[in-house]
């Protein structure tokens, strides 16, 4: 698969056309630990040395290389985000596993999709750019990242429902620009927040994605 | 979407039974839970071979293996 998306160009303010794709293949996974980790660590040098270690994001030591055993299983997807000939964003999607199951009172038990992991390109990351003396590149990328999350929740027949466990660098954005529930911490991952949409918030996003 | 093909597929009435409530809980058509399954047990079997254990734990945090044929 592969579909048209639009993401904004920082430089211009104009939203421009990239390709969000699902054949990824362990090329890719190799191309985030050459393009974006040492920008990363780059930022995050830069970040400890001006005193701002709390903006280091949770993720900088991710290898997205270790997940390449997992992407001959049907129970993951993964999607990636190509714009100007460079990966932007990658996500991995679990239809099925211990985490596959909603939460929120009004739908517990219930099937969703699991987003397991989510990156976007550090150009575009406000943080690590601003600490690289940049501006970020692009915008929108994770919520196209989210918006298929959506749309394969839809194809599963999950009606929509997706739930995340989210680094606290991102709470914001999942609550704010995605409109996702916080349903609580969770013990069992790092403390880190669970979030879910309902099939309703779901497709209040996709409209305002449109 | 990747293209599907149809099969027919024969179930006891407790296997029909059973196929009927956990796809209104998990609130998912029938074949969507299929589907689940089918995923579920590929990735079990995969662990299993690459020589992994499966284990369920409870709030106690005691591990019962579970035994897979």
């Amino acid at each position: 698969m592969k579909t048209p998306v639009h993401i904004i160009d920082n430089r211009t303010g104009q939203p421009v056309e990239a390709e969000l794709f699902d054949e990824v293949t362990v090329e890719h996974f190799i191309e985030t630990q050459q393009e974006w980790r040492p920008l990363v660590l780059k930022a995050a040098r830069q970040l400890v040395a001006h005193g701002s270690r709390e903006l280091i994001p949770q993720h900088f030591h991710w290898d997205w290389t270790t997940k390449a055993p997992e992407l001959s299983a049907l129970a993951n997807n993964f999607y990636g985000i190509r714009c100007e000939n460079k990966l932007q964003g990658l996500m991995k999607l679990q239809t099925v596993g211990p985490f596959c199951r909603c939460r929120l009172p009004e739908q517990a038990d219930k099937a969703l999709v699991y987003v397991d992991y989510v990156e976007v390109a550090p150009w575009n990351l406000k943080t690590l750019a601003a600490a690289l003396g940049e501006k970020p590149v692009y915008n929108a990328v994770g919520s196209r990242l989210v918006e298929a999350a959506v749309l394969k929740s839809k194809e599963e027949d999950c009606k929509g429902r997706v739930g995340l466990h989210s680094l606290p660098i991102t709470e914001l954005f999942y609550r704010k620009v995605c409109g996702m529930t916080p349903v609580g911490r969770d013990s069992a991952k790092q403390n880190l927040l669970w979030l879910e949409y309902t099939p309703e918030q779901a497709e209040n996003f996709l409209s305002g994605a449109r | 979407m990747a293209d599907k093909r149809t099969m027919t597929l024969n179930l006891t009435d407790p296997e029909m039974r059973l196929l009927d409530e956990l796809s209104a809980r998990k609130d998912v058509s029938k074949t969507a839970l299929l589907r689940q399954a089918l995923r579920l047990y590929q990735m079990v079997e995969e662990r299993l071979n690459r020589g992994e254990k499966l284990f369920f734990e409870d709030e106690e945090k005691k591990k019962a293996e579970l035994m897979v044929v």
